[in-house]
C-alpha cells in the first residue's frame, strides 16, 4: 500500500504540492518548466528534504534522509540527467550503491546474471557488461541508469524524463516492462515532455503549476487540451490574474513592417535526427524562443552567436547593402554585430569584484581606446546615458557589482552589450530571478531597442514573458523547430501544446 | 612446469575473467611501470654500484617513506572533488618526533605498542582531515594545508634539529633479512592487506565517488562516510611512512617531513592517477614513488646540486601532469575510433 501526500510551505520551487500514488498504478506528473516536477521528484528520491510537509508511505509517515534510505524503502529513481560514472564498467554502474562500504552485497556471478536479466528486460541483450560506460551511446547510457534503478527491489519507480534519449522501439520496450510491473502490484511515477507518452501510458495524471498541484485526474477523463489548459492556467473561463500578469501585448503599434532582414538561418540542423531550421529575423523584430528544458533552443542560440557549430547549415548575417557573411565563430559573430547575453550571469557574464562601471565598460575599450589609452570620459558618457534610460539603481558606479540586486546586475550586463550598438541581440533567459518592476523596466528597454531597429532574439522559460514581449514565438521540440507562432494570434495554451510536441490543431479540437 | 604446458596455458590464463579484470583495472599503471623499468635499466647502466647487495637495502629504505607517503596521497586524490592530503609529509615527519621524544623516553619501545600507537595516530589524524572535507565541507587543499602547518610547527617546536633516540628494531627494519631488504617485508604486508580491502566493494565505491560524485550519491553510496574512511586510511599510510622514516634517520627531526608532501604529489601524477579523481589505484602511487626515486638517484649520481634538484622536481611534476593528459587523450581517441 502506498499513499503519498506532501505539502510544502516555504519552498519557492514547490508550494503545497500534493501527490498520491496507489499500488498497481502508472502515474504521470506533468507541468511546464519550473512547475516543480523535478523538485518533487528529488524529494521523493531523498536527494532534497522538504521544508515542510509529510511523506506517507505504506500508511506510515516517513522521513527520507538520503537516496539510500529512499531506496531502502523501495523507491527507485531515474533522474533527468543521465547520471553515470564514465570510467567504470556497465556492471559497476548498474550495481553502484548497492554495496556496503567494504563488502559487496551481491556475489559477482549474481551481479552478472542480474545485470544480464535487467538489460534484457530493457532490450539490451548483447551489451558487454565489462565495457566502460563512456563508450556507450546516449540511449544505452540512459537505459543503464534505468537498469540501475530497477535492479533494486522497488515498489515505486520514479522516472524523470527517462526516455528523452530513447528511440521508439526502446521506449516501447521500457513501457512494456512498466506495464508488467504494474500488473505485479508495483507503481510507477513518471514525467515526460511527450504528451503521447503521458496519455498512452498513465492511469492517473497530476498537473503541477508554479509548485502547486492544480489537478489530478484519471487518464480516461483526461484530454490533451484539458491537461494543457491546467498546465498553462488558462482554462475555458480565463483566470483574470493570469491575464493581468500577461499584460498588454506588443501590438502592431509603432512597428513599420516589413523591415529588411538582418539575420538568416539556413537549413540549420542541431542534432543528427532533428529537422533543419530556416528562419529569417528582421531589424526591429523580437523573436521569442520557447521549449521545454533541453529541446535544442539553447543550442540554437549558441549556433546563432558562433559558440557552437551546428551539425549542418549556416547562420548568415545580412549587411545594410544586402551583403551576407557566414557566422563561423563567436568573435566573427561579434564583429558582425551579433551580441550574446548569456544565461548564467554569475559565471558567464559578470566580474564579481569589479565595479559596476568596469563591468559595463569592459567590452567598450576596444572601440573607445586610442593608441592603447583608454578614453574613460567617453565611456562614462555612455554609462550615464544607459543608467538613465534603464533606471539603473546604484549608489555609485564605482561600487562592486556583486552588491547590486539581481535585476540591476542584469541591467548592467544588458547595458554592456547594448552600448556596443548591436544589430542582433541574442538574450538567453535574461529575466530569470528578476523582480516584477525591474522586469517591466527591462521590457521597456527591449522595446525601445527594437524600435531603434535592433533585432532581438529572446529565449525565455516563461511563456507569459514571451507573449508580452515578442512578435513571433519559435517553439522547439527534440532539437527541431516545431512551430512558429505569431504572438498576436496565440495563447499560452498554443505555446504549451507546441512545447509538448502536440499539433496545434489537436489541442484546439479537444477544447 | 614444462614449456609445452606453459605455452598452451598462457593465452588461456591471460583471458580468464579474473586476470582480465586485474589487467583492466590497472591499465593506468602501464605507463609508470614502463618508466620504472626504463629508469631502473638506465640507473643500472650508469651507476656500477646500483645493483650491489648493500646498496639495495639502503636504496629500498630511502625509497620507502617516499612510496608510503605517495600511497597516502593517492587515496584522497582518487576520491575526487579536489581531494588531496597535503599533511602527509609533516605527519610522517612528526612520527619521528613522537617516537623519539615522547614514546622512547616514556619507555614505550616495543613494536607491539609503538606500531599500534602509530596506526591509531594515523587513523585519527586522517579522520580529522576526513571530517573537515566530507562533513564540514572545507576544500581539501585548505583543510589539509591547515594540518600540514599544524604538524610542521609542532614538530619543529619540539625538535628543531635531529635528535632523540629510536628503538633498535625500527633501525633494523631498514636493514636486510638475509638477502632480502626488510622494507620488502613491509611492502608485502601492505600489499596483502590492500589486496584484501580491494577484494571488497571499497575500490568500486571510491572510484565511483571520484568519477562522478552526484551519480554515486543518488545511487546510494554514502559519499561522506567513504571520504572519511579514505582520508583515515591515507593518514594511516602516512604514519607508516613516518615509522619507516624514523628508522631511516635513526632519530627524530621536526624538519624532515614537509618535503615528502611535494614528492607525494609528484609521485601520484607520475603514477598515472587522475588528479581529478576516479581513475587509478594504490599501485600507481607506489610506482610513481619508485619512478621519482630513480630519477633522483640519477640526479644525485650526476652531482646535481640540491637546488637544481628542486627545479627538476618542478619540471617533473608539470611534465607528469601533461603526460597524464596526453595518455588519456590518446586512449580515448583510439577507443573511440575502434567503435
Amino acid at each position: 500500500m502506498e499513499d503519498l501526500s506532501r505539502s510544502f510551505g516555504e519552498t519557492r520551487a514547490l508550494n503545497s504540492a500534493t501527490l498520491r500514488v496507489r499500488p498497481s498504478e502508472i502515474h504521470s506528473l506533468v507541468g511546464e518548466n519550473g512547475s516543480g516536477k523535478s523538485t518533487l521528484i528529488k524529494i521523493l528520491s531523498g536527494v532534497l528534504r522538504p521544508d515542510s510537509g509529510t511523506l506517507v508511505w505504506e500508511g506510515e509517515a516517513r522521513q527520507l534522509g538520503s537516496p539510500r534510505s529512499a531506496q531502502g524503502m523501495g523507491i527507485a529513481t531515474v533522474f533527468q540527467e543521465t547520471l553515470i560514472v564514465p570510467e567504470m564498467t556497465v556492471r559497476d554502474n548498474i550495481y553502484l550503491g548497492t554495496d556496503g562500504l567494504f563488502r559487496y552485497r551481491h556475489r559477482k556471478g549474481d551481479e552478472i546474471a542480474g545485470a544480464r536479466q535487467v538489460l534484457s528486460d530493457l532490450g539490451m541483450d548483447g551489451l558487454d557488461l565489462d565495457r566502460p560506460m563512456w563508450t556507450l551511446s546516449l540511449a544505452e547510457r540512459q537505459l543503464t541508469t534505468v537498469a540501475r534503478a530497477i535492479i533494486r527491489p522497488w515498489q515505486l519507480l520514479v522516472l524523470d524524463e527517462a526516455t528523452s534519449a530513447l528511440d521508439a522501439q526502446q521506449r516501447d520496450r521500457l513501457f512494456d516492462y512498466l506495464r508488467l510491473a504494474r500488473s505485479q502490484g508495483r507503481s510507477v511515477l513518471f514525467t515526460s515532455h511527450r504528451m503521447d507518452e503521458v496519455l498512452g501510458l498513465a492511469d492517473w495524471i497530476t498537473v503541477l503549476r508554479q509548485g502547486a498541484t492544480v489537478a489530478t485526474m484519471g487518464a480516461s477523463e483526461a484530454s490533451r487540451g484539458g491537461i494543457l489548459g491546467h498546465m498553462s492556467g488558462r482554462e475555458a473561463h480565463a483566470d483574470p490574474a493570469v491575464v493581468a500578469e500577461t499584460g498588454p501585448r506588443r501590438g502592431s503599434a509603432g512597428q513599420q513592417r516589413p523591415q529588411r532582414p538582418v539575420l538568416r538561418v539556413a537549413e540549420l540542423t542541431l542534432r543528427a535526427a532533428s529537422k533543419p531550421i530556416s528562419v529569417e529575423v528582421r531589424a526591429g523584430e523580437i523573436l521569442g524562443l520557447a521549449g521545454l528544458e533541453g529541446q535544442g533552443q539553447v543550442g540554437f542560440v549558441e549556433c546563432l552567436c558562433g559558440l557552437r557549430r551546428p551539425v549542418a547549415g549556416q547562420v548568415l548575417a545580412l549587411g545594410d547593402n544586402g551583403e551576407t557573411h557566414i557566422v563561423r565563430s563567436y568573435r566573427g559573430a561579434n564583429r558582425l554585430g551579433i551580441r550574446y547575453v548569456p544565461r548564467d550571469r554569475r559565471y558567464e557574464g559578470l566580474f564579481g569584484p569589479l565595479s559596476v562601471f568596469d563591468n559595463f565598460a569592459i567590452t567598450l575599450w576596444g572601440d573607445l581606446s586610442r593608441l592603447g589609452l583608454l578614453r574613460r570620459q567617453q565611456a562614462r558618457k555612455r554609462f550615464a546615458g544607459f543608467a538613465e534610460s534603464s533606471r539603473l539603481v546604484s549608489a555609485s558606479p564605482s561600487r562592486a557589482i556583486s552588491v547590486l540586486s539581481g535585476g540591476n546586475q542584469q541591467k548592467v550586463l544588458l547595458g554592456r552589450w547594448i552600448a556596443m550598438r548591436p544589430r542582433v541581440l541574442v538574450v538567453n533567459d535574461p529575466l530569470r530571478g528578476v523582480d516584477h518592476n525591474t522586469k517591466e523596466e527591462l521590457y521597456g528597454l527591449f522595446r525601445r531597442l527594437a524600435a531603434d531597429g535592433v533585432a532581438i532574439i529572446f529565449l525565455s522559460t516563461e511563456i507569459a514573458e514571451l507573449l508580452t514581449l515578442t512578435d513571433q514565438i519559435a517553439v522547439f521540440h527534440e532539437g527541431s523547430l516545431v512551430a512558429m507562432l505569431p504572438t498576436e494570434m496565440s495563447s499560452d495554451t498554443d505555446v504549451v501544446a507546441a512545447m509538448f510536441g502536440a499539433d496545434k490543431h489537436d489541442g484546439s479540437a479537444d477544447d | 612446469m614444462t614449456s609445452v604446458v606453459s605455452d598452451r596455458a598462457r593465452p588461456s590464463v591471460l583471458s580468464t575473467p579474473a586476470v582480465r579484470q586485474i589487467l583492466r583495472r590497472n591499465t593506468y599503471a602501464a605507463v609508470p611501470l614502463a618508466m620504472l623499468i626504463v629508469l631502473f635499466i638506465v640507473n643500472a647502466a650508469v651507476q656500477p654500484q646500483f645493483l650491489a647487495q648493500h646498496n639495495w637495502a639502503t636504496s629500498m629504505s630511502v625509497l620507502c617513506p617516499t612510496v608510503l607517503t605517495a600511497m597516502a596521497m593517492t587515496l584522497p586524490v582518487l576520491s575526487g572533488n579536489g581531494g588531496i592530503d597535503l599533511s602527509v609529509g609533516p605527519l610522517a615527519g612528526f612520527m619521528s618526533v613522537l617516537i623519539s621524544t615522547l614514546l622512547v623516553p616514556a619507555g614505550i619501545t616495543s613494536p607491539l605498542t609503538v606500531i599500534p600507537i602509530v596506526i591509531v595516530f594515523g587513523l585519527l589524524s586522517g579522520a580529522i582531515n576526513g571530517v573537515l572535507v566530507a562533513y564540514v565541507r572545507l576544500p581539501a587543499i585548505i583543510a589539509t594545508l591547515g594540518m600540514y602547518l599544524f604538524y610542521d610547527g609542532l614538530g619543529t617546536e619540539v625538535l628543531p634539529q635531529a635528535g632523540g633516540s629510536v628503538p633498535v628494531w625500527l633501525v633494523k627494519l631498514n636493514g636486510s633479512v638475509g638477502p632480502i631488504p626488510a622494507v620488502w617485508v613491509v611492502f608485502a604486508v601492505i600489499a596483502l592487506l590492500w589486496t584484501l580491502v580491494s577484494r571488497g566493494s571499497y575500490m568500486r565505491n571510491l572510484l565511483a565517488v571520484g568519477g562522478d560524485e552526484r551519480t554515486s550519491y543518488t545511487a546510494g553510496v554514502n559519499v561522506a562516510r567513504l571520504r572519511l574512511v579514505t582520508y583515515s586510511m591515507g593518514g594511516l599510510l602516512a604514519c607508516l611512512g613516518g615509522l619507516m622514516l624514523t628508522g631511516l634517520i635513526q632519530g627524530g627531526d621536526g624538519t624532515v617531513g614537509p618535503p615528502y608532501t611535494i614528492s607525494a604529489i609528484t609521485a601520484v601524477a607520475l603514477g598515472g592517477i587522475s588528479l581529478a579523481g576516479g581513475r587509478g589505484g594504490l599501485l600507481g602511487g607506489a610506482l610513481g614513488g619508485g619512478v621519482l626515486f630513480l630519477i633522483q638517484e640519477l640526479l644525485t649520481d650526476a652531482h646535481v646540486s640540491v637546488y637544481s634538484v628542486s627545479v627538476v622536481d618542478g619540471i617533473i611534476l608539470i611534465g607528469a601532469l601533461a603526460l597524464n593528459g596526453t595518455v588519456e587523450y590518446l586512449r580515448r581517441r583510439s577507443s573511440a575510433s575502434r567503435r
